[in-house]
């Protein structure tokens, strides 16, 4: 079968194509000039300007109150259950632990078919896990289900077909029939568990899309057919899972991979963090950036952020660093007002993963030096 | 230069005829690429209209001020409530840190 050919001379395609580039250069210039003068302000000055002063803690306000040891590899990944206590873990030692954090216990040690792990995710019912990485397959465990001969958990579904490794899976929340993967192949892919089908595939070789690696991905609680993807193109993009041509808006800033991002908790704004040791928080409506997160650390250096997330009400922004610094921002201050990483008890190793228990009064840290870290509020707290 | 089919054409005729069937995929990709070029140009020029009738930053930090400060939180040594007594939950029984320390083999 031989290939039409196209009407166009090869000189008339490049002189379109440098055409093309010229008037999309320009379209972006004029975009960045026309927001750049909607920036009346930054969330930091708007507060200033309101009599908003910076969260304190006192020295025993923010303490490590458990240390789950276990894992004998370094941790990538971790997510809690939407009620209880429970905790899925996931390390380089290939292994999945479930913990009850408030024992210390480990429920479950599930010893996984693919050693190189790189995310992983309860399901909204907390009935199920799910697991991917560097073999592009993310595997589904039913906690329920009766273990092998060898005591391992089986199995139950495998989602194939992304091309790329698995950096980020996340279920659809009030179900545990979908989930949403993010890829090393630069797609996201929402999947039928129950058929083990791709449903949609967001960017990729025939749609537009991220232009490089797809590092994390946050679904919107508030509102599930919304979610952020960051990647090593340096954007975020937002997505509605109704439309997988394109994405809603793509949020530009960023002048590193963007390594990790996360729904606000009112679900109208996110919040990324980045190769360049920053972090950011753009609105959702009016695609705005609101507040650059930028502080030198202790050695004069600018970090990396591995993962971020928000406290429940929006207020404290935590920011794992690749140093072992784990920043507490004040988000509307862009104050930095606690670092996790010179208490007491602080992780020995680079903070890889981070989040937060679903009443909010628990945040977990997974390191490389193998451990997770559990840290609450022990002070005394002012009701206003 | 024979035409004939091609178990009988020569190396060079094959030659010639791969060259060509490359030039002819090379103009696929640039056409490919000019065409989400365009599409990309497309949605920006619709970005920058949008823009035109949008709020500035001011409007959404003020909403992010008001929606931070109307919801109880934990981890805040000061908290608009109500005060969940299950906060507290991981300061409650013992908590000396030596809990299971099984390593999984």
């Amino acid at each position: 079968m031989s290939l039409s050919q196209p009407k166009m001379s090869v000189a008339e395609l490049k002189e379109r194509h440098l055409a093309a580039t010229d008037t999309l250069n320009n379209l972006k210039q004029r975009l960045n000039h026309t927001r750049r003068s909607l920036l009346d302000t930054d969330l930091a000055g708007y507060a200033r300007s309101q009599g908003k002063s910076p969260v304190t803690f006192g020295p025993t306000d923010l303490v490590c109150c458990r240390t789950l040891q276990g894992h004998t590899g370094k941790v990538y990944s971790l997510d809690w259950t939407s009620e209880r206590n429970r905790i899925v873990s996931a390390s380089q030692d290939g292994r999945l632990i479930v913990w009850n954090a408030l024992t210390r216990q480990k429920i479950h040690a599930i010893k996984l078919p693919c050693a190189w792990v790189m995310a992983t995710a309860f399901s909204p019912t907390g009935q199920s896990i799910t697991c991917g990485g560097l073999d592009s397959v993310c595997s589904i465990f039913n906690l329920n289900s009766a273990t092998d001969k060898d005591g391992n958990l089986p199995v139950s579904r495998t989602l194939c077909g992304h091309k790329g490794y698995i950096s980020s899976c996340q279920y659809v929340p009030d179900e545990d029939t979908h989930l949403i993967t993010g890829s090393g192949d630069q797609t996201c892919v929402l999947w039928d568990i129950t058929t083990g089908l791709k449903t949609s595939v967001f960017g990729g070789e025939f749609q537009s899309g991220h232009t490089a690696d797809v590092l994390s991905i946050s679904i919107n609680e508030s509102n599930s057919r919304m979610f952020a993807s960051g990647s090593c193109d340096t954007t975020a993009r937002l997505w509605d899972t109704r439309m997988a041509s394109r994405a809603v808006r793509t949020f530009h800033g960023h002048e590193g991979d963007v390594n990790s991002v996360k729904l606000f908790p009112d679900g109208n704004r996110f919040g990324t963090g980045s190769e360049d040791g920053t972090c950011r928080l753009f609105d959702i409506r009016t695609g705005h950036q609101l507040q650059v997160y930028c502080q030198k650390h202790s050695d004069n250096e600018t970090p990396p952020v591995t993962s971020i997330t928000f406290s429940i009400s929006g207020r404290l922004l935590f920011a794992g660093y690749t140093n072992g610094d784990c920043y507490v921002w004040d988000t509307l201050l862009a104050k930095v007002v606690l670092n996790l990483g010179s208490l007491q008890d602080s992780h020995e190793g680079r903070i890889s993963c981070l989040g937060l228990a679903a009443d909010g009064s628990a945040l977990c840290t997974g390191s490389w030096d193998t451990n997770l870290k559990i840290w609450a509020f022990g002070g005394h707290r002012r009701m206003i | 230069m024979q035409s004939s089919g091609p178990e009988s054409a020569s190396p060079i005729t094959n030659r010639v005829q791969s060259l060509s069937s490359a030039e002819t995929r090379g103009k696929h990709r640039v056409h490919a690429e000019v065409k989400r070029l365009e599409q990309e140009a497309r949605f920006l020029e619709e970005e920058l209209e949008q823009l035109e009738r949008m709020d500035k930053a001011s409007a959404p930090c003020k909403e992010t001020l008001s929606n931070v400060e109307t919801r109880p939180d934990p981890l805040l040594p000061t908290t608009i409530g109500p005060l969940n007594p299950s906060w507290d939950r991981w300061f409650e029984g013992p908590q000396e840190s030596k809990g299971c320390r099984c390593w999984i083999l």
